[in-house]
């Protein structure tokens, strides 16, 4: 158990700057995801979080001790990589207790610890196997079970479910959850995928250009944003903007979710005429996208409305987010409610 | 109707055909070309070894295992073997082991400039003619007035006899032909080398490997099919030698770098014994397929296919 902090970390590649003047701290024991759009920077974190890529300039400190010239080998660190990295020419046996007969783990401490990671990941009756005759599911768990086996201080995962197949990846994310309540290590882990990262971490560092845009649980990143770029990363569809009505370049951002399908009172929200344009069903929902006269809005609905239909999408003001012309999340007080509701008709109850 | 679907049944016969034969046209060209310059020699190669006379007899006669015989109780064609097998056992290790290390090492620099220099060097004396590199070696391997043992001497070290000394021509000739096939064969090794992914050894990097267990444990296992390959292709090479010999020595100093086709050479055309050169031919034949196959066998443990 670890925790790990960077302090005004730099990473440059000659005169590209990637990542500038980074501030993190991860707790000890917690389950971090590093989340954001492809070339945000995050693997480039955890790259030089486990020292395989060199910092610029800063400091990484792992339980408070400075890491930045200790070899990645020394970082007490384990790593499942995106495409696994398993060792093509060794059995699964041999991939899981390289890491080991480095440490010169004596022999029967290593068959013990074996034997136990693979019973927990499930790969006993494969030990003898290539990787190179395994599926990519079991392929994931030997790159975990190598990682585990080494007992580290901290867990690092670079997109570890992106190459299997969607009802797999939904297996390993509890899993996953299982084996960090279990081991109860610090894990870092990075993905692109925003449900990855809602539906595991205890911790979420939203990343975009190199810079951390906000860090939080996952409620709170859902249920209070702190810009545009936040509201609209998490949530599918993503959350709607209602642009060029307020004063002063405000925006108005309501998620698709919070979007109903019939009217309410004009003190406690806006009431807006709406046509239905398309519709996807997706079993337990609908997504409506619906044209307005402010632009088209997404609503997700448990209501069946038929296709072209005439509806009212309605918004309680609790479920509003107010932003400034930078994007900037603001408080939505009685004045703003007042704007929002002269301006979007929330009168034609 | 019958005599309709018959009329079907005939087209698509005919069809099929047309199938077939477009497949025997299409085989032809590499089936003739195989069986004139590859089939119809080994052929007669195997036919003419039976039989004595010279080039110039009209009617050989057969005369069985004769020239065999005559051959495996040759003291000559003893020393010719014996002197194939190290020649080829010393140019396959030194090139295989220095190819090998040359390919890391250029692979293991970020210094792109240096490593394209370096490469042109190594690859350039491939594309330039045995005959041609033969004879340059000749003059640099002269014991009087050769460049080497002028340096040698300048460093003041005595003449080294490098092709005038039985004890060392092998091993002279052997070298040039390392020297010119290097450049190939860390072409195919770096190749093989590129192929590795980073993530490997990162992963490697991760597991707190020392660097030689790195090369030994991954690095080579992973090349090892490669290498398996290079290594038959270098041997049979090898084998093969002629250019360099005939050139350098011409199987000098007695007979000490005298290998299998040379000798097939002299006695066919020099000796005019073609009986006995076809049996040698026969035998250098034999002698590769065993070898590659011993390879093959002996590297399927050894080898990791992915």
């Amino acid at each position: 158990m670890s925790s790990i902090s960077l302090k005004n970390v730099k990473k440059a590649y000659g005169n590209d700057v990637v990542i500038e003047n980074l501030n993190l701290d991860i707790r000890d024991g917690s389950f971090t995801v590093l989340v954001g759009p492809s070339g945000c920077g995050k693997s480039t974190t955890l790259r030089m979080i486990t020292g395989l890529e060199t910092v610029t300039e800063g400091d990484i400190f792992i339980d408070d001790i400075r890491v930045n010239n200790v070899a990645p080998g020394k970082r007490d660190i384990s790593m499942v990589f995106q495409n696994y990295a398993l060792y093509p020419t060794m059995t699964v046996e041999e991939n899981i207790e390289f890491g080991l007969a480095n440490k010169k783990i004596p022999k029967e401490e290593r068959k013990r610890r074996i034997g136990e990671v693979c019973e927990i990941v499930g790969l006993t009756e494969y030990l003898g196997r290539k990787p190179a005759n395994l599926s990519g599911g079991q392929r994931q768990r030997v790159a975990l079970a190598r990682a585990m086996v080494k007992q580290p201080k901290v867990f690092m995962m670079d997109e570890p479910l992106s190459n299997l197949d969607a009802k797999l990846r939904a297996q390993m994310r509890v899993e996953l959850i299982n084996m960090h309540k279990r081991m109860g290590t610090t894990f870092v882990y990075v993905t692109h995928d925003q449900v990855e990262a809602m539906s595991m971490a205890d911790d979420i560092v939203l990343m975009d250009r190199g810079k951390i845009i906000q860090q939080s649980g996952p409620k709170e990143l859902y249920h209070n944003p702190n810009c545009i770029y936040t509201a609209q990363f998490v949530g599918s569809p993503q959350t709607n903007i209602l642009d060029g009505q307020l004063a002063d370049g405000r925006k108005l951002g309501f998620r698709p979710e919070k979007v109903q399908l019939c009217a309410v009172k004009p003190e406690s929200g806006i009431n807006i005429p709406a046509t239905v344009q398309t519709k996807e069903l997706l079993g337990s929902e609908i997504i409506y996208s619906l044209a307005t006269p402010y632009g088209v809005i997404m609503c997700k609905s448990g209501e069946d409305v038929a296709d072209n239909a005439k509806v009212t999408a309605s918004v309680d003001f609790e479920q509003m987010y107010l932003f400034d012309s930078d994007t900037k999340r603001l408080p939505f007080d009685a004045a703003a409610k007042k704007a929002v509701s002269e301006i979007f008709g929330g009168g034609s109850l | 109707m019958k005599e309709q679907k018959k009329k079907k049944a005939l087209s698509r016969s005919a069809g099929e055909q047309n199938e077939r034969l477009k497949g025997y046209i299409l085989a032809a060209p590499a089936v003739i070309l195989l069986t004139v310059f590859t089939v119809y020699p080994l052929g007669y190669l195997i036919y003419r070894s039976l039989y004595g006379g010279n080039l110039i007899t009209k009617d050989p006669k057969f005369v069985g295992f004769d020239n065999y015989l005559n051959l495996l109780e040759s003291k000559d064609f003893h020393q010719v073997f014996g002197n194939t097998v190290v020649y080829t056992l010393i140019t396959v290790v030194f090139t295989m082991v220095l190819a090998v290390v040359i390919a890391a090492w250029l692979n293991s620099k970020k210094n792109r400039r240096l490593n394209e220099i370096v490469q042109t060097c190594i690859f350039t004396p491939h594309i330039i003619s045995m005959v041609s590199v033969s004879t340059l070696f000749l003059w640099l391997m002269d014991s009087k007035y050769g460049l080497l043992n002028v340096v040698l001497n300048a460093l003041g070290f005595e003449s080294f006899p490098f092709l005038s000394s039985p004890a060392t021509a092998l091993f002279s000739v052997a070298m040039v032909s390392v020297w010119k096939g290097l450049g190939y064969y860390v072409l195919l090794i770096m190749a093989a080398l590129q192929n590795i992914p980073t993530s490997v050894y990162e992963a490697a990097e991760m597991d707190d490997t020392p660097s030689l267990k790195v090369f030994f444990k991954i690095t080579l296992p992973m090349i090892s099919p490669t290498i398996l390959f290079t290594s038959v292709v270098a041997t049979i090479a090898s084998f093969k030698v002629f250019d360099s010999v005939s050139v350098m020595t011409g199987g000098g100093p007695l007979n000490s770098t005298n290998t299998l086709v040379y000798y097939i050479y002299e006695y066919a055309f020099r000796y005019g014994k073609p009986g006995q050169a076809c049996a040698a031919g026969v035998i250098l034949l034999i002698l590769v397929c065993i070898i590659t196959f011993i390879q093959f066998r002996v590297s399927k443990k050894r080898v990791h296919y992915q």
